[in-house]
Parts: structure tokens; sequence; C-alpha cells
């Protein structure tokens, strides 16, 4: 065993070398372009879901760094394998460090937001290992045994390498046990400091090209969080309708809902951030965020709820947002015929598919830069996410944005499509009560009963509520500015007879349409069903 | 000599230990963008799961009927699954509670049961409603206030663990149960054993009981 250990440490320091290298190299070109990152992220694509699942209900936070561990711990064994092949076959060692460069740039270039620089690190990872793994084995191998005529230079063909090593600890079968008499011998001293001296210097100059890369790294995080806090939001070049003062109207950023599929909040240097119109367009267009910020903005109150909320459940928020109008960007950019779907493509990874005739009919949707008067906050996309009034999440809001692909259904299938949920997405109308709570103990009396119901873009045009059996009641309706909100309700209940008590809502769309009583799950395409709450009178 | 091959290796620990904390603290993430942060973890889950209230993991259960939940963490009715799930949602999906389900939609108590802020379940397994005539149980589905009466009998407000499990607990129905016993094996009105217990999930605790619990009056 002991005459591996060299070698092994040879792969070691030339694979480490080499990913200091390739993280030094993305922390200045692009941090997406580290090679560790893009395997971890394919890893992760690769992972079936319900071991995703797994994973991050046992290890909750600590999934990524155990992912980006077992990367590394593959790769150290793979460096010390190839370190190891090195002494016999110098050139096949060569070709697998390629090899494995190779794979790292591939996953960095099949990554979703990939660019073809992004495949610079890896390859520099590989090259800089392959360098110096062929400095380092030839000095990890030169301790000349006596009775080797051939010790030096070992090549990749030449089999009197092999007979370099062993003697170097020869005699000695425990590893922990004292050097051999081979290694005793001045040439075996020299080999040794030879290699030792090497090794350092490889170690030293990972050392600092990782310290830097870190350095580098820290810098661009905060470099995320101090644009944000540095953005002075334009005022709106349409300002819409006048805010409401109805408590509850407005959810409050910090409790408005998320649901997305990053690991961790993508942080996006809006001052590196380009949004690309590509596809099926005649003239694709690259924005930055000045740009953006150049362009007419409109404020709106807009709804937004998400396709997995439960009847009666909490992911649905309503907020006022500021925005670019995205149809005349693509109109400017051309859509060409036969494009019905727009694929956006965000930081974390995601694809989400909206039909393109919804963006162009007319409602308001946008490129959103800020919620509630603030800059988006990282959790809720920024800098910048769209917002499609009248479509649930996954098919209209795509959070840290990077690119639009016009496209077209039949062609490709977003990320929810892919795993079985409806392609298109409209919102289906539902209304939900939100006081009493449930089970709630309601002293006989008067019972206010309130609650919010949803159509968005169609609008709400009556909410109606039942107690038990007796009779459908009408709810008085606050208020609001558009039909791309919710609308607030509630009704005075006469709550007299003691006991158990049944509440039920169902609301009626602008189009006339009651809201189904028919129950659906949310999979795949949003839940259906008349909400219901007990509650005792007592 | 052995010392130097020691340093070389500490070397060429060091070395990539550094690698491992450049990643870490570069962003060695799924998103391409990601850059570390203390910012919550989102779940992905087969369906889109949402963040504010962090699901409650799995684990920590105890008792027999446990070994029947099933294993796999991509069944709906897995520890995993309900865990992300709002109790009545969970417990529709766990095989060995389709008579609960049932009753619990008959009842129209589905939807109150999974906005509530946080609930205690004592839930019947299938097994226990088979201890009930078949004609008496006909007759309690179809009579929705009774069913309602039984089946708040089997609800109390909070999360209870398992430590604080022993003891008198007034339910949703308004009378009291009685637990009584320690450890992991405790019985409820001394007639129904607790026979898989602190099963989590999103807004609730579930205990399997192996009888249904007959509100006193």
């Amino acid at each position: 065993m002991r005459r591996l250990i060299r070698p092994a440490l040879s792969g070691l320091l030339a694979a480490a070398g080499g990913i200091a290298t390739a993280e030094l190299v993305a922390s200045l070109v692009r941090p997406e372009s580290s090679p560790l990152v893009a395997i971890g992220g394919t890893v992760i694509d690769a992972t079936p879901t319900p071991v995703k699942e797994y994973a991050v209900a046992t290890f909750g936070t600590y999934d990524k760094p155990l992912l980006i561990g077992t990367i590394l711990i593959v790769l150290a064994a793979l460096a010390a394998a190839v370190g190891v092949l090195a002494v016999h076959h110098r050139t096949a060692a060569l070709l697998a460090i390629g090899a494995l460069g190779l794979v790292g740039a591939a996953a960095a270039l099949t990554r979703p937001t990939a660019r073809p620089l992004d495949a610079l690190p890896a390859l520099l990872a590989g090259a800089v290992s392959a360098g110096l793994l062929a400095w380092l084995a030839p000095k990890a191998a030169t301790a000349p045994p006596p009775p080797s005529p051939a010790p030096e230079a070992p090549g990749a063909a030449n089999p009197a390498g092999s007979d370099t090593v062993p003697a170097a600890g020869s005699g000695s079968p425990a590893a922990a046990g004292p050097a051999g008499p081979a290694a005793a011998t001045p040439a075996g001293r020299a080999g040794r400091r030879s290699f030792l001296i090497a090794a350092g210097l490889v170690a030293l100059g990972t050392a600092l090209a990782g310290g830097l890369a870190a350095i580098i790294r820290r810098s661009g995080t905060q470099a995320a969080d101090d644009a944000r806090d540095a953005i002075t939001l334009p005022a709106p070049t349409d300002p819409g309708p006048p805010p409401l003062v109805t408590p509850g109207f407005y959810t409050p950023n910090q409790d408005f809902y998320r649901v997305d599929i990053a690991l961790t909040v993508p942080r996006v240097d809006p001052r590196q951030w380009t949004l690309q119109i590509t596809g099926m367009v005649d003239k694709p267009v690259e924005l930055t965020f000045d740009d953006l910020l150049k362009q007419p903005l409109i404020q709106r109150d807009i709804t937004l709820n998400c396709v997995s909320n439960e009847v009666g459940g909490p992911y649905v928020g309503n907020a006022r947002w500021l925005g670019v109008p995205l149809a005349p960007l693509l109109r400017a950019a051309g859509v060409q015929a036969g494009a019905d779907q727009i694929v956006a493509r965000a930081a974390d990874g995601i694809t989400i598919g909206t039909p393109v005739a919804t963006v162009l009919d007319g409602r308001d949707a946008m490129l959103a830069i800020a919620m509630n008067g603030q800059p988006l906050p990282l959790e809720h996309g920024f800098p910048v996410r769209m917002i499609t009034p009248g479509l649930y999440g996954y098919v209209g809001a795509a959070k840290w944005i990077t690119a639009l692909e016009l496209s077209t259904f039949s062609s490709f299938d977003a990320y929810w499509v892919q795993r079985g949920w409806g392609a298109t997405g409209p919102v289906k109308t539902a209304s939900r009560i939100d006081r009493p709570k449930a089970f709630a103990q309601l002293p006989a009396g008067t019972v206010t009963v309130a609650g919010v119901a949803w159509a968005q873009h169609r609008g709400i045009s009556a909410v109606e509520v039942q107690v038990d059996d007796t009779p459908w009641q009408q709810a008085k309706l606050l208020p609001v500015p558009s039909t791309d909100t919710w609308v607030q309700w509630t009704w005075d209940w006469p709550a007299t007879a003691a006991g158990s008590h049944t509440l039920r809502v169902r609301a009626i769309d602008g189009t006339g349409a009651v809201q189904t009583e028919q129950r659906a799950e949310p999979f795949p395409d949003g839940a259906t069903g008349w909400q219901t709450l007990v509650v005792t009178v007592t | 000599m052995y010392g130097k091959r020691k340093l070389t290796a500490l070397a060429a620990v060091a070395a990539f230990s550094l690698s491992l904390a450049l990643s870490a603290c570069g962003g060695g993430t799924t998103a391409a963008t990601t850059q570390p942060t203390a910012l919550p973890t989102a779940v992905p889950t087969t369906v889109p799961t949402a963040l504010p209230s962090m699901p409650g993991t799995a684990g920590g259960e105890f008792g027999p009927a446990c070994a029947t939940i099933p294993k796999d963490p991509a069944n709906p009715g897995s520890l995993e699954m309900m865990a992300q799930q709002p109790v009545a949602t969970a417990a529709a999906a766990n095989p060995q509670l389709s008579t609960l389900a049932a009753a619990i939609q008959a009842g129209e108590l589905g939807d109150t049961l999974n906005n509530a802020e946080a609930v205690t379940v004592f839930a019947p397994t299938n097994e226990a409603f088979t201890k009930i005539p078949k004609a008496d149980l006909d007759k309690v589905l179809a009579d929705k206030e009774l069913l309602k009466k039984i089946l708040t009998y089997h609800v109390v407000d909070g999360k209870t663990a398992p430590d604080a499990l022993a003891g008198t607990h007034k339910t949703l129905e308004g009378q009291d149960i009685t637990v009584t016993g320690s450890g992991t094996e405790f019985k409820v009105n001394d007639t129904a054993m607790i026979v898989c217990g602190n099963i989590q999930t999103r807004n609730g605790v579930v205990y399997l009981v192996d009888s249904v619990l007959m509100p006193p009056s």
C-alpha cells in the first residue's frame, strides 16, 4: 500500500490544483461556470424527485454541502486512482484527467443558463491538473531502488517505473512503520525531498488560488445584496389606480407564499444580469437591468396563486407590482408565426412556459422589478420576475428570470409540464374563508364571516356563504382596482343556534360562472371545490 | 521520514479541504447563480410545495403499526410525504386510514382539519372501524351531525408531543379524553391503544389508535 501513497498524493494534489484554478477562473468569469456547481446541478437534475425529497427531509439544509462533499470525495478517489495509474500508464492517466475536464465542461455547458465561456473553468481544471500530474508523477516515483537499472523518468510504457516505488517502502508491511532501507539512501532522500518540495509548491498554489477565489466570490455575493440595497426604483410611467387602504388587501412581502425549486435562493447581481429574448423572433434582444429601468413602467395590483394550493389553502397573495409590460418587448423582438409558447429560463434552472396569446391579449403581463414598493425580495425573484395575471405561478410567473425563448408547446415541455402538470394553467375560480378560524368556539350573536375570492382577469362578481343546509347568502364585496386581484368579502352571520355548524363558500366569476362544487386535487391543474369550515357556537 | 510523509498527506488534504471550503462558500449548489445564504431552503417535491411553513420532517414515530406505513418516500402515504401535507390530506393518503378519510369527507371536516393552525389527531385505523358493527357504522356515516361529533372527539387543539401525551385533553368536540401510559405505550380512554404515534404532518401530529373513541355524552 505504501508504495501507492506518493502517486495517490500526486493525483490528489494535481486535481486540487486544477479545481482551485477552475474556482478562481469561475469567480472571475461567472460563478455559475464553476465545474463543481455545474456537476452538482446536473446530479440534482438527474436525481429522481422522491430521492430529492428524502434527501431534503433527512438532511435538511445540509443536503447541498453533503452533495458537494460527495462529489469532492468521488473526485478525490478518482484523482488518487489517476495518480496511481500514472505510475505505469502516464498517457492513460493524462487522458483520464482530460476526460474529467471534458465531463465538467459538458456539465457546465448543459446547464439551463449556460453560455459558451462556461466551459472554460472545467477545461482549465483539466489542463492544469494534467500539467501538475505530469510534473509530480515522476517525482512521486523517483526513489531509486538499488537493484533497478532505470530509476529515472518512468514513462507510460516503462515497466521500470513499477520497480521504483516498492523499494521505497519495502520491508515494512505496516503503513505507519519506519521507512525502508531504500528510502534511507541518498538518492531516495533526494527523490523524496524533490517530491515534497513540488507537493508543497502545488499545495501552496492551490491554497492561494482557492483563497483568492473565495474572496472574489464573497465580494460577488455581497454585490447582489448591495446592488439591491442601492436600487432607486423609478417612478411608474403608468401608476395605475391608487392603492387600496383596506387592511389585508396587500400581502406583505415577508408573508407572501413562496413555492419554487431553488434549494438556495439565487443571488443575481443586477449589474451582471441580462435578459435575452431569443428563439422564434425576428430580432433577438438582450437587455441589461439599466435598459429595463429605462422602459416605460406600469404599476399594477395583481394576485398570484400557486397551482398546488389546496381548497382553502395559503398559497395565494396579492401585491402591488412595478414592471415593464412584456407585450411591447415581444413585439419589438418580432414574434414569428407559429410561436405559441414563451419559455422563461431562470437562474434556479427552472423553465416556465407561458402561452404567447395570453401575454399578447392586452392583459398586464410584465417583467416585475418591484413588489409592494420594494425591489423584488431575493426569494421572490430579484432582480426580475415575470407576472401574468390570470395564470398560476408555475405557468406565468418565473422568478430570477434570465431568458425568454419563443418556442412552441409541441416542441418543448417546461419543468412542471414534464412532471405531469397542465401546460397552460389558467387560474380556476376559488374562494376562501379566513374568519372565523378552523374549529373556532364562537359566542352566540353576530359573527363576521370574511375571506377572499379570486378569478384573476375574469374578476369576481359575487360571493355566497351557506350555513349548514340553509339557503345561500350574498356576501358583501369590498372594492377592487381591477379584475386581476382577489376580492375581499364579508358576511354577518346571525349565529344564534348553539352547537356545531358548517360554513361553506362559493364565488361567481365575472363571466357569471359559478365556482364548481366538484372536488379536484391540485394535481394536475389546480384544486376545485367549495371550502367548508366547521365552527361551534356556544 | 514518516513525519514528512504525513506532512505531504496533510498538504494534500488541506488542498482538498480548501476546494471544499471554496465550493461551500462559492455557491456549490444546484442553481446556477446561487450563493450560500442563511435564507430558508425550499423543498422540491412532486407537487410544488411552498416554503413559508417548513414542513415537518419524518422521524420520531413509534409503535408496532408504524411498520405497515409505506416505506417508499415517494408514496403519498409514506411518513416523508405525510410530513409535507396538511393533516386531512395526509391521512387520506395513508392506506391504514382510508375509512377515517371517508368519514372525514362525509362529515365535511377535511378543509377545516387542513386549515387548522395546529392539531393533534387520534386517528382510528381501518381495523378500529371494523370493531364497530357494520349497521352501526353505516348509521353514523349517514348522520353528519353525529359523525362530526365523533370525529371532533378525536381531535385536540395544538400539536401534542409524546412527552406531553399522558394526561387529560379537551377535544374539539368539547369533552375530555384521557391518555395513560408512558414511553412508547399509551392508551386513550383505557380502550384504544396507540399503535403508531407521533406521525408528523404539515399542521398536525397523528397518533393511530386501534379503536374508535366514543364521546361519553
